[in-house]
């Protein structure tokens, strides 16, 4: 897309909402067109040399900024923004896709007026571009409850199974949801641990929304869990086949060290050996961990485990 | 004038003519810009034409009678965006998948996306709520969203003008790259990872691309507004894309059925979707019947889940998974005499 084409259309929804917000702060205009200040004082001045023939004072937009504020006095007829073009409503329709089903009948019904707004001729178009977009993740459906929860500030209990443990009950208050490589995660303060803790969706059990408020940290953001990340307490050494090293490659980069059999070798962190294990066990033979003994031994014991032995 | 400040000019014009405005008329308004030979001024008034089109100005030419005058009009009813009346709940639900998607920095399509969602939130007021939801998309390393994000965004571009690529593909099947042309038919995210899925020039038949495996990129730029390609009336990216290792299409599909017990019996829905479930009877274990069509992606999971999770059958299947195991299990089998002499 051509600059033209994004200044055209950030112009024409920013006299619309000045329009609409009369004395919006020069910042948080520019924030709301996701453009830095200068950028911003920029485009005001070009729209002042906007009008249409013939010219006369009265024919030009009026926009200006007094004391930090924006105003228009005369916006010619652009009082508000332009419908949806097809391409703006398949990006949206497909993103909220990617919280499907979690978000139940709210989306289908979003979708619904999103498309009875559209111009009738950009309809069909819509519904072609909407086709080559499919975000849809296995969101699970405790992303639901969750999401409400985040928004109302409102403490949940779950009983969550942890790994080779009976489920046992926990009270939390949810902070932020996170998705990482196709796995959802809850990241909040645990009541039961006293701590800050990071729950997999997948290991949830009757989660409950509670009526008790409460009040977020201003920054809670979790670090997405990686133990395959290279990081300074790597400790366990893995080796690929020929045949995994590729894959390996791709995720690792530079990290994977090349071997003479056309194999790859990794630094993993060890600090999780039941990670550790699974992910080795996951390359289903074609993956070796070298050291520690202790790691060699883990995997060892699993896959005996799993034929029965 | 600046091509901006024309078109913007266009858009004041048109929006407050209350009659249609002719050709001769426009040029007479902006002589400096549509003046010149006929033929390059009205090159220029098809450019910016598209242009407003482009951006959803609803733009016609009429043909005029007793009453009217021929020339251009636009429909102003189907300029403005009214009130989609979302309710709350509607709204959040559409700004925490968009805003995610936003910040995840690797979705087709960011620039429409962030200009949709100022749209929706126009009539909304101040505070908008959003429900802090953060997805990590497509970048298989870290540090390569940057590149799979401009690569979305060319191809997001491609799919919606229905014009060809060529790319250089690096498949970890083979060494180096290949050079494929593509006609793109759409975008797809599993487990993270977005797929091109498209006609292959080089192949001869439809196939999957994982974006962060294109390493160069380049789209016809022949004339941009005719389509090279036609998708086909059943294409369904659905049929094409794999949620799982095991979908993959390898061999004829098989039916698999796998005992899950201990932790992971109340867990089979989460791990198998799609799989048929079954409680047996004495409780404590699911069964779960799924169709396979790459046995090696099944059992490798299977795997990894350990010893709660067997195949029950068929046979072949059964005896894959030992293979396995019994491999790895082998090349780690010293580990385990070391400690039991410790």
């Amino acid at each position: 897309m051509s600059n033209v084409h994004e200044r055209l259309r950030r112009l024409l929804f920013l006299v619309p909402y000045v329009s609409k917000h009369p004395g919006v702060t020069v910042e948080a205009l520019a924030r709301a067109l996701n453009i830095s200040r200068e950028d911003l004082l920029e485009e005001l001045d070009l729209l002042t040399c906007v009008g249409r023939p013939p010219f006369n004072p009265d024919d030009y937009i009026d926009i200006y900024v007094d004391n930090d504020r924006v105003y228009v006095d005369l916006d010619q007829r652009l009082f508000a923004p332009p419908r949806l073009t097809a391409g703006e409503a398949a990006a949206l329709a497909a993103s909220a896709e990617l919280l499907r089903p979690a978000s139940g009948d709210a989306l289908q019904s979003a979708l619904q007026k999103l498309e009875h707004v559209l111009p009738p001729q950009v309809r069909e178009r819509y519904r072609e571009m909407y086709r080559k977009i499919d975000a849809s993740t296995e969101a699970p459906e405790a992303l639901g409850p969750l999401t409400r929860a985040i928004l109302e500030r409102r403490e949940v209990t779950f009983g969550y199974a942890s790994p080779g443990r009976a489920a046992e009950p926990r009270r939390v208050r949810p902070y932020e949801l996170l998705s990482h490589r196709g796995q959802w995660y809850l990241q909040g303060f645990c009541h039961t641990r006293q701590d800050a803790r990071l729950f997999r969706l997948d290991r949830m059990e009757d989660l409950t929304v509670t009526e008790t408020p409460f009040l977020p940290p201003p920054d809670a953001r979790a670090d997405v869990p990686n133990p395959a990340r290279s990081s300074s307490e790597a400790s366990v050494r893995v080796r690929f086949s020929p045949v995994a090293a590729p894959y390996v490659k791709e995720r690792f980069g530079q990290d994977a060290r090349p071997l003479a059999d056309g194999g790859v070798e990794v630094l993993v962190a060890g600090d999780s050996e039941r990670w550790l294990t699974q992910w080795v066990l996951s390359f289903g033979g074609e993956a070796e961990v070298m050291e520690p003994v202790s790691a060699r031994a883990a995997v060892a014991r699993a896959a005996r485990a799993s034929i029965g032995l | 004038m600046d091509r901006t400040e024309r078109i913007l000019d266009l858009v004041a014009l048109l929006l407050d003519a209350r009659e249609p405005i002719s050709w001769a008329e426009l040029r007479e308004h902006f002589p400096a810009d549509y003046g010149g030979s006929d033929d390059a001024a009205e090159r220029k008034f098809e450019r910016d034409k598209a242009e407003l089109v482009e951006l959803g100005f609803p733009l016609t030419y009429v043909q005029g009678d007793d009453e009217r005058r021929d020339g251009y009009i636009v429909d102003r009813d189907a300029y403005y965006l009214p009130e989609a009346d979302l309710s709350k709940e509607e709204l959040a639900v559409l700004y925490a998948a968009g805003s995610a998607a936003l910040a995840s920095g690797v979705f087709p399509g960011r620039d429409d996306l962030a200009h949709a969602l100022r749209k929706i939130g126009f009539f909304a007021g101040e505070s908008l709520p959003t429900p802090r939801v953060r997805m990590e998309l497509g970048a298989t390393q870290a540090g390569q969203e940057k590149e799979v994000s401009a690569r979305l965004e060319q191809l997001w571009d491609a799919c919606a003008s229905r014009k060809w690529v060529e790319m250089s593909y690096a498949s970890p099947k083979h060494p180096g790259t290949t050079q494929r042309k593509v006609d793109p038919y759409g975008l797809a995210l599993r487990r993270g990872v977005w797929t091109l899925v498209g006609y292959c020039h080089l192949r001869g038949g439809l196939r999957t691309f994982h974006v962060h495996r294109v390493r160069e990129l380049k789209a016809n730029t022949a004339r941009p507004r005719t389509p090279d390609f036609q998708v086909p009336e059943d294409f369904s990216l659905d049929n094409h894309v794999a949620y799982f290792p095991w979908q993959h299409r390898f061999h004829e599909p098989l039916e698999v059925v796998l005992r899950l017990s201990g932790a992971l019996a109340s867990r089979a829905s989460g791990l198998f979707p799609g799989a048929v479930l079954e409680p047996v009877a004495e409780g404590g274990v699911t069964l779960a019947r799924l169709k396979v069509s790459f046995l090696d992606g099944l059992t490798r999971f299977c795997l990894s889940l350990g010893a709660d999770c067997v195949v029950e059958g068929p046979e072949s299947a059964r005896s894959r998974l030992r293979e396995m195991a019994a491999r790895v299990a082998n090349r780690h089998a010293d580990a385990l005499e070391d400690k039991v002499s410790a």
